[in-house]
């Protein structure tokens, strides 16, 4: 019993002792190795300067387009709750500009109970001009019984009951100087024309904003004479319930016999957007991988030079009693150092590019996600594998000459 | 000198009387090159033993490198046999050959071959740096460079060495591992007389003081005095030498 307890642990001592022995050698291996690299500067440069363009460029467009997907995604927050509904018309109607009456909003009222449901006037032909009396070509004019239970104000508040005022959006505001207490004239044709105060400047709220409330200048729903809407805004507060189920009771209850609305949630738009995103950026980094093939190529081209030019001193080791492994090791061994050396210059580099743009997209130059990130190491190692991968023909195409042409 | 570590030294078995260190029978090597077979080396035979000391002279293409890498199991000989003391080199494997050349010979070449980015004493310690004796090593590195009198260059880059000085490193790396067959091609090509002399003379001491035998390539017939034996190779063939006729030296070379 004790023998063969004995036995086996020489066995595992013999094992681990040439493991051992084998990662030792390949301290003196990565030394020759890194010297080499060291001997033609220019040329080991270039090969570098392609890993880190490489990795950079990887990097950079993965963390960048997560910013861009984290800004962009931002823009949806607090609309997840929200869907639109619009009439669908179809070419054969009577009335092309056929619009909901307050029946069909009180419909949409039961059926999507618990949901906010905002009618919204968006008349065609409105006009806005300023206090100084220029006319906002970007103002959309909307009907809307309470812009308060769907935006916060920046400035000023909207009124109690709401009749004689306005409230502007974001955009519009910030572009024409436009602040609460001012007076701007409104203009609907064939519905209503006056000047009115302003009462209060919204938050902005982004493209994702169904309403695209940051362009329009919101007048009380009550000014408009006849009562239809061209858009109903479901709201669900998301802490509530979901509004896929509102927009779920809305479609049934209008689409059974025909399709008569058509009801769209924020929350697709998102999916949809970051499905698309998705495979735009996808793309772009396949094109940085690109660059870290061609990084490759170049590394495999520096080493094959290399190698001829180093033909005699290789045979000289071979000669020696250096292995074809040991050689083709050495000579993997200096490019992968090629491609570590890329990889420590690129990974501050993206990093860098990365923090700046995410100062402009999101605010905080900190702001990494961990998928942008780990785009970052990606192109790090793939720099590194790629430069690797590379080493390996060079290695073995020198290990494999016979060692015989040492001698003249 | 720490030559009598040698593994087998003093059991008797490589003496002169007895197995030659190296020796070979109807040695042929043929290079094929664009369907052309080249005959090298056309049926020679020849014998080395230990401390011998031996100069291979000859006309430029007459097959003197192709012999020195027969002899330093670089390369297999097309057909013929080649023993390394009672070994047929040819049963031996690639990785066998490989831990033969480095145990039992050395290698001198024309132009150096240093590796440029290793300093003098880490050339010496080149071909035994995957060994896992670095203190060793470098114990025997620097007693070598000492020898070869250049105690005083150890940090130095062969680019910041004279040719002769390069030379004596690269000797000095030929014996790291104790070898008992130096083989050398033009050592003193690149090196003027006096350069070249002091090269003969270290390695006339190797072989008089460790019983390592030398076999040198040349075409300096003054170098080739140095030798105790000429080996005169004509076209692949080998002759027995007009002017130095005591060149055979006991050795019966059958022709
Ligand atoms: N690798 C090779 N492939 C094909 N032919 C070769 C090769 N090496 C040598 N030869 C041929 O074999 C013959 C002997 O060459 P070798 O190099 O042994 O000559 P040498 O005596 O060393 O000449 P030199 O004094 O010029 O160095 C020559 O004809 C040469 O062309
Ligand atoms: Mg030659």
């Amino acid at each position: 019993m004790e023998g063969i307890v004995t036995g086996n642990s020489d066995d595992r001592d013999r094992s681990s002792m040439s493991r051992r022995r084998r990662i030792a050698a390949l301290v003196p291996t990565v030394l020759l190795a890194r010297r080499n690299v060291s001997r033609a500067t220019a040329r080991s440069t270039l090969a570098v300067v392609a890993v880190v363009i490489g990795v950079v460029a990887v990097g950079a467009i993965g963390t960048g387009g997560e910013a861009f997907k984290q800004n962009q995604v931002a823009a949806y927050e607090g609309f997840g709750g929200t869907a639109t509904v619009h009439p669908v018309v179809y070419p054969e109607a009577e009335d092309p500009n056929r619009n909901f009456s307050d029946a069909e909003v009180a419909r949409m009222r039961r059926a999507a109970a618990g949901a906010t449901v905002i009618p919204v006037v968006q008349p065609f032909g409105s006009l806005v001009r300023t206090p100084a009396g220029e006319t906002v070509v970007t103002a959309q004019v909307k009907g809307i019984e309470d812009p308060g239970t769907f935006y916060e104000t920046a400035n000023g508040s909207v009124p109690e009951n709401w009749r004689r005022s306005v409230i502007v959006g974001s955009r519009i505001a910030a572009d024409n100087d436009i602040e609460p207490g001012d007076q701007i004239t409104v203009v609907v044709e064939d519905e209503l024309e006056g000047t009115f105060p302003v009462a209060a400047v919204l938050r902005p709220q982004g493209f994702a904003d169904p309403l695209s409330a940051d362009q329009s200048v919101f007048v009380p729903v009550s000014r408009f004479d006849d009562a239809t809407y061209d858009e109903v805004i479901v709201r669900v507060d998301p802490s509530a319930g979901s509004v896929a189920g509102a927009a779920t009771a809305i479609e049934t209850e209008f689409n059974s016999r025909r399709r008569t609305v058509s009801v769209q949630q924020v929350q697709q738009q998102r999916e949809q957007f970051e499905q698309s995103f998705e495979t735009v950026n996808q793309f772009l980094i396949g094109v940085g991988a690109i660059s870290l093939l061609v990084a490759g190529v170049t590394i495999a081209n520096t080493l094959l030079m290399s190698v001829i030019e180093r033909e005699g001193e290789i045979g000289v080791l071979r000669a020696v009693g250096y292995t074809r492994g040991a050689v083709v090791r050495m000579l993997v061994a200096e490019a992968t150092i090629l491609g570590i050396i890329g990889g420590v210059i690129g990974v501050p580099i993206a990093l860098g590019i990365g923090a700046v743009i995410n100062v402009f997209l999101v605010g905080d130059p900190l702001a990494f996600t961990r998928a942008g990130l780990q785009y970052v190491g990606i192109g790090c190692l793939f720099g590194i594998t790629t430069a690797l991968v590379a080493g390996v023909y060079p290695a073995w195409k020198a290990a494999n000459k016979r060692p015989a042409e040492a001698f003249d | 000198m720490p030559v009598d570590d040698r593994p087998g030294d003093g059991d008797g078995n490589e003496a002169t009387t007895g197995t030659p260190l190296i020796s070979g029978t109807n040695v042929v090597k043929e290079y094929q090159t664009g369907g052309q077979t080249i005959r090298a080396l056309k049926r020679i035979d020849f014998r080395i033993d230990e401390a011998d000391s031996v100069a291979i002279v000859g006309p430029s293409g007459s097959g003197k490198s192709t012999l020195l890498n027969l002899l330093g199991l670089l390369d297999v000989p097309t057909s013929g046999e080649i023993r390394l003391r009672k070994q047929d080199v040819a049963t031996l494997s690639d990785s066998e050959r490989n831990r033969e050349r480095k145990q039992t010979i050395g290698f001198v070449f024309q132009s150096y071959y240093l590796i440029p980015t290793l300093t003098a004493l880490e050339n010496v310690e080149m071909p035994r740096m995957l060994d896992r004796t670095p203190k060793k090593t470098r114990d025997r590195a620097t007693e070598l460079l000492e020898r070869v009198g250049l105690s005083d260059r150890l940090d130095h880059a062969p680019d910041e060495l004279s040719g002769g000085q390069k030379q004596r490193v690269a000797i000095a790396r030929s014996l790291i591992n104790d070898p008992e067959l130096v083989l050398a091609d033009e050592p003193t090509g690149n090196l003027d007389r006096d350069t070249g002399d002091q090269i003969l003379d270290l390695f006339e001491e190797l072989r008089a003081e460790e019983g390592v035998a030398v076999v040198m390539v040349t075409h300096d017939e003054y170098v080739a005095e140095a030798a105790d034996r000429v080996v005169n190779l004509v076209d692949g063939t080998l002759r027995a030498p007009d002017t130095a006729t005591r060149a055979d030296g006991g050795h019966r070379d059958r022709e």
